[in-house]
Formats: structure tokens, sequence, C-alpha cells
């Protein structure tokens, strides 16, 4: 994704170049170290002076969010089965949760006065190519409104599943493929190996993507759009809430599809 | 001729559709399910918007690649 152009101007995300065709995005690595220390200083103050009968505020909270992705678990498989599980689920959650609303309440864009030699602490930027009159690097914006960081999420989890599925009872696992029911179904089965971790991964992209894109948009509307943009801000809330969700759930069913046996077979 | 914001546009455009027509059957079967039971609105409700968390999948797929090739 190279930008979003609105007036002429240029936003793009300050990229170095590692090698050839491999650049780093700076910003959506600010980011994801951001948004993981805020969900880390969260947590952390959550689970200070724990109290039975007396507890406060942000320890009722996560306690709610653990007894949620419990609720999520017991849905996908057994509880029982499942209870490795709740730290993966509880961190997913919690993590891309508060990535998505990152983005949302402001950014912070910095002009490169000369485009072509634009620098970071003394490393060149990677500039696209083209002419570019004015150009600005958009410096925050949602860690999960960059495609690599949502993949790299979803090819955690559906490797996760792969290796359960192996570890468990490998031979089982295999036959999940070939006889489920019939081994017609095989071709749909090697399709599915690709099409999960792809769908998984765009979904909460796009989501995020297109609501930050529709933000610039509106942004560029002036004065009209402020209506247009605090119910457009409060939909965006709503959608990254359910992604953060749907993304838990999705991994708990892929997780449950690839460990648990007994019922059928 | 542009090319591709034609593409875009007709790229996004059956996305919509698609779109319009998913969340028009999850709500439709939702409001069913609750005329027939009111008592279980608030579970319906919350898997009606699972649903279409998962419906809108592909269509804001779609939208970000329109707004790729535009």
């Amino acid at each position: 994704m190279k930008g979003v152009r609105s007036n002429k101007m240029e936003h793009i995300a300050p990229q170095l170049k590692i090698a050839d065709g491999f650049t780093l995005d700076l910003s959506a690595l600010f980011m994801i170290v951001l948004s993981s220390v805020i969900v880390f200083v969260l947590c952390r103050l959550a689970v200070r002076n724990l109290s039975v009968d007396n507890p406060g505020k942000l320890q009722n909270f996560l306690e709610w969010v653990v007894e949620f992705v419990q609720g999520i678990i017991g849905q996908a498989m057994d509880y029982k089965k499942g209870k490795p599980y709740l730290a993966l689920g509880l961190t997913l959650i919690l993590y891309i949760f508060v990535s998505n609303m990152l983005g949302l309440p402001f950014g912070i864009v910095t002009e490169a006065h000369d485009a072509a030699h634009a620098t970071f602490l003394g490393m060149n930027l990677y500039i696209p190519e083209g002419d570019h009159e004015e150009l600005s690097f958009s410096w925050w914006k949602s860690p999960t409104a960059d495609a690599s960081m949502t993949m790299a999420l979803a090819l955690i989890v559906i490797v996760l599943s792969h290796v359960q599925g192996l570890r468990h009872n490998a031979k089982h696992y295999l036959k999940h493929y070939t006889h489920n029911p019939n081994i017609v179904f095989l071709p749909i089965h090697l399709v599915e190996i690709f099409s999960k971790p792809l769908t998984l991964g765009l979904r909460l992209f796009g989501n995020i993507f297109a609501g930050e894109v529709m933000i610039g948009v509106i942004l560029g509307m002036g004065w009209v759009g402020i209506p247009a943009l605090l119910l457009w801000q409060g939909f965006s809330i709503f959608v990254g809430a359910i992604q953060s969700f749907v993304f838990t759930m999705l991994t708990m069913v892929y997780i449950s599809q690839a460990i648990v046996h007994e019922e059928d077979h | 001729m542009d090319y591709a914001a034609l593409a875009a546009g007709i790229v996004f455009g059956l996305g919509a559709l698609g779109a319009g027509i998913g969340n028009g059957l999850i709500f439709s079967k939702t409001v069913e399910g609750i005329s027939r039971q009111p008592e279980l609105r608030g579970t319906l409700t919350a898997t009606a918007f699972i649903g279409v968390g998962l419906v809108e999948a592909l269509p804001i797929i779609s939208l970000v690649l329109a707004f790729m090739w535009q």
C-alpha cells in the first residue's frame, strides 16, 4: 500500500530499505512496540494488589476479559482441553483490541521539504518511484492497519494449530484431510490450508485499513465532515472490537478443528 | 480510458453487492429468530454481529484492492 492521495498531498509511511525488495516500515515498528507496551502496562497494573473480596476496577475488568475468553474457548472446544490456550486467547484479544483503537484518535504527520533525500536519524528513507511535489510521512497509525502485521498474527496462529495437531496425534490429524468424509474432498482441504491464514489476516487488515482510509477521506472534506467523522469514529470503535473478537474466536475454532479427535473418528 | 478506475469501481461494486445481500440474509434470520423466541434476543444479536464480521471480510478486502488501484 503506497499511500492515500488527498488534495495532491501524499501520505506515505516512512520506510527503510533493508535489502532489495524488503523495506522496513518504521511507523509500523514504533506502533507495534507502543501497543505492546500499552497492553503490558495495562495488565501489570491490573494485577497489582490482587484481592478476592475487594477487587479494584482494573482487576475487575481483567477478570471479566478472562471469563470472556474462557467462554470463547468453551464454545469452540471442551474447556478442559482448551485450557492451555487461555493465555493465547487473552493476548490476542487484548493486543488486537488495543491495536485497533490506537489509530483512531489522531495522526502524526511530518512534511519532507526535500522529498528525494528524506532521512531519519541519518538513515535514508525509501521513497517510492514517481514524481512527488509534496511528500509527507505519517508516523502514527494502527499497527493492524499494516498487512504484514496481521498476516504475521494469522500465520502464528495457523502454524500453531498445525503443530499442535501433529504433536497430539499425527496420524489422526492427517486423517482429517483424507477421511473427511471422503478422499474426494482432499483438494478442498488443501485449498483450506492456504485460505485460512489468508482470510484471517486480510479480514483484520482490510477492516482497520479501510477505516483509516475513510478517516482520511472525511478529513479531506473540511468542516462539513465533522458529524460524519463523529459517526465514523464510533463505527470504527465498534468494528475494532468486533474484529478482535472474531479473530480470537476463529483462532480457537481452528485450533479445536486440529486437536479435537474423539467425537466421530 | 482509465481502466484502473473502472476496475476499482467494478471490484468494489460487486463486493458491496455481496456484503449487502449477506448482511441482509443474516439480519433477516436474526429478526425471525427473535420473533420466535424473544428471550434469546441478546444471544441472537451477538451471533448476528459475529456473522457480519465474517461475511464482510471479503468485501472489505475488495475495498482495499479498489483503493490500491485507484
